[in-house]
């Protein structure tokens, strides 16, 4: 048996390398045990790398590669074994083993980068920026929260949207820095800094209370596309507690004052 | 950038009265209108298209999705339409943006992702003319002064100049203009002073515009995210079939990306000769599920309609299932043989799930655990399909007691 210890942010690099190593071995998935997480690293002594020789190509599908880097930004524990699993069915056992969407493995990795694609979609519609008071050059930071390890596959977009603004986006575990030029990307050693609230953020907040209708709640079919999970990430949610329980009175309100 | 600063309790107030005046309008989304960005040699831009629909920032608990800053400029208007809360002889308090106001608003809102950009509508003041023109100089300033690259989706005025739609166009991403209502006759009574020619017109001008623009490489982009417009269900008495080929109409004609269909609602300080009551909700649904199969799922208006009682959409039912008992005669459909068309007409298999079903059965014919894992909605496609290891019972799709399995206990959807 093989252990691999990674960290919980791993880089698909990383997990590629150990990969291919793993392949090379002819070890089966049954013989790796890849441990998630820092800890795992004390608990067992892992053998020494091999670096696979080079040019050594894993004959696998582009597509493969894709769907890895994805699944890989995924919280999930297992996911590097899912991963080598489907590494080894793919080279031993079918090639178009990722057409076969209802096959259990297939099923699974697809659950995974959904999950991921939904997260990273979810930063750039959820994250707010808070301009930074009393800076001479507009300057903007924003903290936000991913369920999974997704920001780094964000970050492109913050950069071609707010190319030409200076910005910082806070994580649990890694601060981005644009200085509109250059992204500076490091871990974040004071995770418990907040950005504080700007003067624009009353005027989002009554334009969102305004907009919605009081005539036609639909609690459910919001919580769909912005379930709880995401809420903390977001200053407007504050609000709807209180719009969903006054919205029967004032709908009831404009069908009177119309009779 | 900090004028917004100095006036702020004013323009807080301005944006309490104009955004609650824009909300019933449900054309709002923030469609495809290709991609662009800031490139590297540009330091000014601000903003981008991604190149699919608009990003959804926030969903309030009407189920809407925020993408974009939807305010009029002012709800002061001329015309006096029943349907609408801005007519000229309802009681509502009045407003009036400047165009620095909304310029400032846009950009403010959009350096901190709140939105994807503005949509901007109008209330008539002075001239359809004067108002179109305060507009475009709006969506003008966004783009040459402050090299704003978001959306924005401009509401044109009826009866405006062509050339003030023409240069419109030039600024918007999305040009719109609502009929309001399916009939000439409707809108005489309602809105005594649009009249659908002049509306078609408009559309007809836009449409034009578009094509050319699509035409020319070197000829500027010209409203790229195409047209929409907005229909009022249920304040007239149209039925279904005259809202629907009212829309048929319209896609035909003048190229629409979108009709909306807004279940009327009642408004503070209404109309005497509105209803008191407002549109089911599940009509506008039906009307939206019926719009799409005609749309995406090779769905002809007689295929939504004949048969239907009084020329109406089933409640009950939504209108592909509905065909579907109506036609019982076509089915059972087998999953694995069916052709793209067929499988697009078996209730609860969407676009989605059909291209997954052609995608797999290449590779092995589907059983009923693969209908399991691929989540299709099992009780709804049961009795209309067969794979290589299920069939439906040979009286099912003859009971009469099918029709009754589909409705549901009670609406759900119907408030009041």
């Amino acid at each position: 048996m093989k252990t691999i210890a990674l960290k919980p942010h791993t880089q698909f690099a990383v997990w590629r390398d150990h990969a291919r190593e793993c392949l090379t071995q002819n070890l089966s998935p049954s013989q790796v045990l890849w441990q998630n997480g820092e800890a795992a690293q004390d608990l067992f002594t892992s053998e020494p790398c091999i670096t696979a020789p080079a040019g050594t190509a894993m004959p696998v599908p582009k597509s493969f590669i894709e769907l890895s880097e994805l699944a890989i930004c995924h919280a999930d524990p297992q996911r590097y074994a899912l991963l080598y699993k489907i590494l080894w069915r793919l080279c031993h056992e079918n090639r178009a083993l990722l057409n076969l969407k209802t096959d259990n493995d297939i099923l699974k990795l697809n659950g995974l980068i959904k999950a991921v694609r939904r997260d990273a979609y979810k930063i750039k519609a959820f994250l707010r920026f808070q301009q930074v008071e009393h800076s001479l050059d507009e300057r903007f930071v924003a903290w936000y929260e991913p369920e999974h390890y997704t920001r780094e596959l964000s970050l492109p977009f913050f950069q071609t949207r707010f190319r030409n603004m200076t910005w910082s986006i806070l994580t649990p575990y890694l601060t981005a820095h644009w200085d509109r030029e250059e992204l500076h990307i490091s871990e974040n050693e004071n995770p418990d800094h907040r950005p504080q609230k700007d003067r624009i953020e009353d005027y989002w907040l009554k334009y969102y209370a305004t907009t919605f209708n009081p005539a036609r709640p639909k609690k459910q079919a919001m919580l769909t596309q912005m379930p709880k999970k995401y809420w903390k990430n977001m200053p407007e949610t504050m609000l709807i507690k209180e719009m969903l329980h006054n919205s029967e009175a004032r709908a009831r309100k404009m069908i009177e004052d119309g009779k | 950038m900090n004028y917004i600063h100095f006036m702020s309790d004013k323009i807080m107030t301005k944006l309490e009265i104009l955004a609650d005046a824009a909300k019933y309008d449900a054309s709002c989304a923030s469609g495809t209108a290709g991609k662009r960005s800031a490139d590297k040699k540009d330091n000014k831009g601000l903003g981008s298209l991604t190149g699919g629909t608009g990003i959804c920032h926030s969903f309030t608990p009407d189920g809407r999705c925020v993408s974009l800053l939807k305010i009029l400029m002012t709800n002061n208007c001329i015309y006096d339409c029943h349907y609408c809360i801005n007519r000229a002889s309802s009681n509502v308090r009045r407003a009036r943006f400047t165009v620095q106001e909304v310029v400032d608003l846009t950009l403010n809102f959009y350096k901190r992702n709140y939105i994807e950009g503005l949509f901007l509508s109008s209330g008539i003041i002075n001239t359809p003319d004067y108002t179109m023109e305060s507009m475009v100089r709006i969506a003008k300033s966004l783009r040459l002064d402050h090299h704003f690259k978001g959306y924005i989706h401009l509401k044109t005025i009826p009866n405006a100049s062509p050339e003030l739609q023409a240069q419109a166009g030039l600024y918007a991403d999305r040009l719109s203009i609502n009929v309001e209502l399916p009939s000439q006759a409707s809108l005489k009574t309602y809105a005594p002073e649009k009249s659908l020619a002049a509306i078609e017109n408009a559309m007809a001008r836009t449409k034009d515009n578009i094509i050319e623009g699509k035409a020319e490489k070197k000829a500027p982009r010209f409203a790229p995210g195409g047209q929409s417009t907005q229909m009022i269900v249920g304040a007239d008495g149209t039925d279904d079939k005259g809202i629907l080929t009212s829309s048929v109409g319209l896609y035909q004609s003048f190229k629409l990306r979108r009709v909306y269909y807004s279940a009327f609602s009642p408004i503070p300080d209404a109309s005497k000769i509105l209803p008191l009551k407002p549109a089911p909700l599940i009509r506008e649904h039906r009307l939206y599920q019926a719009d799409w199969l005609y749309r995406f799922y090779e769905f002809t208006l007689d295929d939504i309609l004949a048969g239907t009682d009084n020329n109406m959409l089933d409640l009950d039912l939504d209108p592909k299932l509905s065909w579907a008992l109506r036609h019982r005669e076509s089915f059972p459909v087998d999953l694995n043989k069916a052709d793209r068309h067929m499988l697009l007409r078996v209730p609860g298999l969407g676009v989605t799930s059909v291209n997954k079903i052609i995608s797999l059965r290449r590779y092995h014919p589907l059983n009923w655990i693969d209908l399991v894992k691929l989540k299709v909605p099992i009780q709804k496609v049961k009795p209309f399909i067969c794979v290589s290891n299920y069939r439906p019972a040979i009286h099912t799709l003859d009971s009469q007691a099918l029709v009754q399995s589909f409705k549901a206990p009670a609406s759900q959807l119907e408030l009041f």
